[in-house]
């Protein structure tokens, strides 16, 4: 199977957002009780896994931008295929933060049932924290960056 | 009705590879074979360009079958 410069460098997005999702991210999520994070507060937090985001992603892209996408020629294919695949993303983000936003709304209800009933065991079944949520977003992000590359993938692949 | 053109044959018999039309029209070769395979219609200002690179009208090029 060959594959063209663009193929390649979305293969290599693939790979970054899923080392991402599964390296990066449990990484911080495990260790954020130890000196990793040295703020304690959930803004210093977010802070801190922003810039590490945004640092991650700028060398991984400068380092494609360099290597593969370098003189390369974009016209209105591409663009039909950017704009289908954003498409995708932009609806399953939007999909799934309504979905995220119910379930954070559902938890609220829970935590207000417990002080009505006392009932321990239905608040523990939805208990989540506020670091979960955010790491919960993230997740969100990365699966989607992939989902929306993979198609990406296939589009070039077959139109 | 299927959009079909004769880009391969009218490319070939003008001597053009597809690196150098898509380099001359302002697109890549991957567009040039899509388009030759009938997976991407072209818009209507490449299909002219490509048309007039090609020496021919493009009614003669593309085509509904």
């Amino acid at each position: 199977m060959a594959l063209s410069k663009k193929e390649i460098s979305i293969l290599i997005e693939i790979v970054f957002s899923i080392a991402f999702a599964f390296i990066f991210l449990p990484y911080f999520y495990e260790n954020q009780d130890n000196k990793l994070i040295l703020m304690d507060d959930l803004i210093g937090k977010i802070i801190q896994i922003s810039i590490f985001t945004v640092f991650y992603f700028s060398v991984a892209y400068s380092l494609l931008e360099l290597v593969l996408r370098k003189n390369e020629t974009k016209d209105e294919r591409d663009d039909m295929i950017n704009s289908k695949s954003y498409k995708l993303g932009y609806l399953l983000y939007e999909f799934s933060l309504f979905i995220l936003i119910g379930y954070v709304c559902s938890k609220f209800q829970n935590k207000e049932l417990l002080n009505l009933t006392g009932n321990q065991e239905l608040y523990n079944g939805f208990n989540i924290t506020d670091v979960e949520i955010v790491f919960l977003i993230l997740m969100l992000l990365a699966f989607i960056s992939i989902v929306k590359s993979l198609y990406q993938f296939y589009l070039y692949r077959t139109v | 009705m299927i959009l079909k053109n004769n880009l391969k044959e009218v490319r070939q018999k003008n001597g053009f590879t597809q690196e150098e039309l898509g380099t001359n029209v302002g697109v890549s070769r991957q567009t040039i074979i899509s388009i030759e395979r009938y997976r991407y219609k072209p818009s209507l200002e490449l299909a002219m360009k490509i048309a007039n690179e090609l020496n021919m009208k493009i009614e003669k090029l593309f085509y509904f079958a």
